[in-house]
């Protein structure tokens, strides 16, 4: 790798400002590093995009990085994935049950798990937390591998000084007794995946054999919900064209016991799975933000808000999350696959392009080229949007999937959390959650 | 009217801050007690002290938990996580207790609620005993008797001795049990021990304890510890000149009837009867709401500023270099009136504090004058169209006087007892030159768009001459207690001759000073500062204006300041 940072400058046509309302009044994002100012009255009208002061804002400030900046970080966290077959059966599942159409045919091994935690907990920066995640497939069918890795990850990293933390994608079905004390114990982010309402998820997310797998991860899941000692549970829900009800699905999930349930909409699938249709996105967007609305009311009774798209829009708009990528692939996040390789997505095992290294290193002159193309000073569509920084392009493995009116919904989405952002009030040194 | 160009952006989110400050200080979290607690406001006696909430010292009798208590139950209202982990990694409690912590901790940042529902222990005196906390009825008697309630059970287990409590969540319902040892309050120096967070033990402290300040008979309580207040205003209110409204009473005072009040004295109960400790605490509702310095018996409402609008930018940059006017010329007229007391070192007690608490006021209240002198040239400046601002430096040729409208001629004058009910006059809320002032803040408030930075420094002018106000009125209860012959250094006191030595050097040093102030105000900050700080140094040094007043003084003539021809100075007239 060069030591030199590289960079890749912005559209000199891009915005450098927004102006919105809220029942505050007028209020000004200033695009890069999504600072947000109150406008008095009577300034507002008088504002030039031009203004040197916005210039001048958009500037990094004291401890901040350039946008322009092309990201090559030292990898914090890798997933594993650690299965490459599944007992439910989505009709829309990215990973094909975990056999990736072919490319991994079999579980991982120990010895590649341990090759790829040896390598993270060798050139993590020490300072900053160290996640290995678990995916698959579905990750407890290979729960022999997950115990294991969690110990000698654990032990590894406690005698190097590294906080270690771990991450879990499942569908919850195969849960076990023996598997909640290690989830316990350890610093676990549970996400379960998991549609409900019980008819919505028996039959999105049927069982392989046939048969519903509601009540079963309700069953399985119950235990560590009443008692997750250091585990946070989150459901994350997939939203198809076929049942828009996200209002609904949120309660059915909080009901059993879930404090936060995220919600992803359907982008690329097979056209029977029901991927959302451009016609459908405003229909997403309300019922969205009707479910938001709830989550609002009940931020105004004190209690906590359950909804995590609403969350953390909220806690990233408060902190002025800004980034030229979506997502850490390829950047501080890499994914290992069962063989051995090291993909910059999950999403990507068996795609050539994102295949950057092993466990004995990377590629820099592939990781570079990866790091470059993502960046959204490089994407057409996005590098002149007002959210560029925000969404930063979306999802790599969905760009294809990108149209005027799937941007048109995160860009309202992104309208309505920061009128809300603004309509809660910061509490400066807190957070609006 | 518009000022410029106003482009003022409030931060709202951490990465607007950011852009002006450091990341550590927009993230920081402001926590902690609230001002009437601090030991600036509030008493800072130590422990065992009088403001602190006893229940408090039991907030971590157990382990890695921290509660509050009602006296009937023990609420957990957090979980030191950070402690736990320590406690996993040096072996020193067991997984079952540490996943169980954790979940408490997961549970309180849901918004689920746990409880102890019993404690098994030695309770001391009491033995050993398992004590469910719901079945404890206040009483303690007879053999075999328990702790009266939770908040006693607490306090009575025995420091260090293993203690079990048994928790539950109301929903949805869940059991656990815990085994630690009790904690202790006082370290090995009998200091509070460092689990104490800053602010825990006064946290739930919500009323000052009134009967604890009976006998204080100090007059230097805190605002939320009133001793003395201005008595509740009669209905119909008193006309404004009835002064007896304006002395302060004794806020615990046992006659409850007189009308006005009595009036509260240094010498405390002796004189003004105050309530006994029990009628305190019988009739503590009799004590009335103080606001704003006044007992208050029925609703409060803040009092409306309705003053008129001037009808442009031009009137009101009249008005201000008017202002700038009245504040150059009380300013020599409370300095002609200080160098006319007698030196205090030569006078019999209680003359002498009185005429030196005197002169100090009057010289700080002097020197507020100028200091509004400056915010005043500072608000014109920003006021005017570019180019066009010349530093107001004119003396008001008259003064506001008490009827709205009607003016008096500034006159520089020893201090008697008609002069000084001028200064009050003057300085009194919503009269003369607040009167002056409120007219100004209220086209500022209209007219001027982004004048959040005039508006400021006007307001602050106006309540620092209520705070002026206030003192005339101290000075006037302090040298009232004197013949006010014996205040001045002479009768009749007279300027000196104009060939006088020490008159001309104070006229030189006043006009120089102007000198300094006009090419400050004009060059504005940061390159004005030199000559700002040296008139500033100028006003009090024994080679400045002091040093002179001190000289004419000595000669006991009256210390008084020239009119000066020079227009830039010269005498101007309200608008």
């Amino acid at each position: 790798m060069d030591a030199a940072p590289r960079s890749l400058a912005a559209d000199p046509a891009a915005p450098l400002a927004r102006r919105f309302r809220s029942t505050r009044g007028e209020h000004l994002l200033v695009i890069p590093f999504s600072r947000i100012f109150d406008l008095p009255a009577g300034t507002a009208a008088d504002l030039d995009p031009a203004d040197p002061l916005i210039v001048a804002l958009a500037e990094p400030g004291r401890g901040e990085v350039s946008l322009d900046r092309i990201s090559e970080p030292l990898p914090q966290s890798i997933s594993l994935n650690v299965s490459s077959s599944c007992n439910l059966g989505c009709a829309y599942c990215y990973a094909g049950r975990g056999g990736f159409a072919g490319v991994q045919p079999r579980p991982m091994a120990w010895d590649v798990a341990r090759a790829a935690i040896d390598r993270l907990l060798a050139v993590a920066e020490p300072g900053a937390p160290v996640t290995i995640g678990f995916l698959g497939g579905e990750p407890f069918a290979n729960r022999k591998l997950i115990h294991e890795a969690v110990a000698y990850a654990t032990a590894s990293g406690g005698r190097l000084g590294l906080d270690v933390r771990f991450s879990v994608t499942t569908n919850g079905t195969l849960l076990r007794a023996p598997d909640l004390p290690l989830l316990r114990r350890h610093p676990f982010a549970v996400t379960v995946s998991l549609d409900g309402s019980a008819e919505v998820q028996d039959a999105q997310r049927p069982r392989h054999r046939g048969g519903g797998s509601w009540a079963r991860v309700v069953d399985r899941v119950a235990p560590l919900l009443a008692e997750p000692g250091k585990a946070k549970l989150a459901a994350r829900a997939t939203v198809t064209r076929h049942d828009l009800d996200i209002a609904g699905r949120l309660e059915a999930l909080a009901g059993i016991g879930f404090p936060e349930v995220g919600f992803s909409p359907l982008k690329v699938a097979p056209e029977a799975a029901g991927p959302l249709h451009d016609e459908d996105w405003p229909h997403y967007l309300a019922a969205l933000v009707k479910a938001a609305r709830i989550e609002i009311e009940r931020l105004h009774r004190g209690l906590p808000v359950r909804l995590t798209n609403l969350a953390v829009a909220l806690k990233q708009l408060h902190r002025g999350a800004s980034s030229p990528y979506p997502c850490g692939a390829g950047g501080g996040y890499f994914s290992v696959a069962a063989d051995g390789r090291w993909y910059a997505c999950h999403r990507a095992i068996g795609q050539s392009d994102y295949a950057l290294g092993d466990s004995t290193g990377l590629d820099a002159a592939r990781r570079r080229r990866f790091v470059e193309t993502r960046h959204v000073h490089t994407q057409i569509e996005c590098r002149s949007c007002w959210a560029r920084y925000l969404c930063s392009g979306g999802c790599h493995q969905e760009a294809s999937s990108r149209t005027a009116a799937s941007c048109d919904f995160i860009r309202s989405w992104l309208d309505f959390c920061l009128e809300t952002y603004c309509d809660l009030g910061t509490i400066i040194g807190g957070s609006p959650s | 009217m518009t000022n410029g160009s106003p482009r003022k952006l409030l931060p709202r989110n951490v990465a607007a801050l950011r852009a002006g400050q450091s990341a550590e200080a927009a993230a920081r979290l402001v926590a902690g007690n609230s001002v009437a607690t601090r030991l600036e406001s509030g008493v800072g006696n130590c422990f065992p002290g009088l403001e602190f909430d006893m229940r408090n010292l039991e907030r971590r009798f157990f382990p890695f938990l921290e509660m509050e208590t009602d006296f009937g139950s023990l609420q957990i209202v957090a979980v030191d996580v950070a402690g736990v982990d320590a406690a996993v990694a040096a072996g020193t409690i067991d997984d079952t207790s540490a996943q169980s912590y954790w979940t408490i901790d997961q549970d309180l940042g849901r918004g689920r609620s746990w409880s102890v529902t019993r404690i098994a222990g030695d309770f001391g005196p009491f033995g050993r005993q398992s004590v469910t906390l719901a079945e404890l009825d206040g009483q303690s008697t007879g053999p075999g008797r328990r702790p009266p309630d939770a908040w006693a059970a607490a306090r009575m287990l025995v420091e260090g001795s293993v203690v079990q409590l048994d928790l539950t969540r109301a929903a949805p319902p869940g059991q656990l049990t815990l085994s630690g040892r009790r904690t202790r309050y006082l370290d090995d120096t009998g200091a509070l021990a460092r689990m104490f967070e800053p602010g825990e033990l006064t946290q739930s402290l919500c009323s000052p304890w009134t009967h604890d300040f009976r006998d204080c008979a100090c007059f230097y309580w805190a605002s939320n510890h009133p001793d003395i207040a201005l008595p509740p205003l009669p209905t119909p209110a008193p006309p404004a000149n009835d002064r007896r409204w304006d002395r302060a009473t004794a806020w615990e005072r046992a006659d409850r009837t007189a009308q006005p009040p009595p009036v509260a004295t240094a010498n405390g109960p002796r004189e003004t009867p105050e309530m006994a400790h029990h009628e305190i605490n019988r009739d503590w509702q009799l004590l009335n709401f103080v606001v704003e310095r006044r007992e208050h018996t029925t609703l409060y409402a803040p009092s409306a500023f309705d003053a008129r609008p001037l009808a442009d930018l031009a009137e009101l940059l009249r008005h201000l270099r008017y202002a700038a006017g009245v504040e150059l010329a009380v300013m020599q007229e409370y300095l002609t009136a200080a160098w006319s007391l007698q030196d205090p070192a030569d006078q019999p007690q209680p003359l002498r504090d009185d005429l030196r608490a005197a002169f100090a006021e009057l010289l700080r209240v002097a020197i507020g004058e100028m200091r509004h002198l400056r915010a005043v040239n500072d608000v014109l400046a920003a006021l005017s169209p570019p180019g066009t601002f010349a530093p107001a430096l004119a003396v008001a040729a008259r003064l506001p006087d008490a009827a709205p409208g009607t003016f008096r001629p500034t006159a520089l004058r020893a201090l008697t007892p008609e002069v000084l009910d001028h200064f009050i006059a003057i300085e009194a809320p919503s009269q003369s030159v607040d009167g002056l002032y409120g007219r100004i803040l209220a086209t500022i408030d209209a007219e001027v768009a982004g004048g959040d930075e005039q508006e400021q420094a006007i307001r602050t002018v106006m309540a620092e001459g209520e705070d002026h106000w206030q003192t005339f009125l101290f000075i006037r209860e302090w040298l009232g207690r004197h013949d006010p012959a014996t205040w001045v250094r002479g009768a009749d006191m007279r300027p000196p001759p104009p060939d006088d030595a020490a008159h001309r050097t104070l006229q030189e040093r006043y006009r120089n000073l102007l000198e300094q102030l006009h090419r400050g105000y004009l060059r504005r900050l940061p390159e004005g500062a030199a000559d700002i700080n040296a008139a500033r140094t100028a006003m009090l040094a024994p080679d400045g204006i002091r040093g002179a007043l001190d000289a004419v003084a000595a000669q006991n003539f009256l210390a008084v300041f020239d009119p000066i021809a020079d227009p830039r100075f010269a005498a101007i007239d309200p608008p």
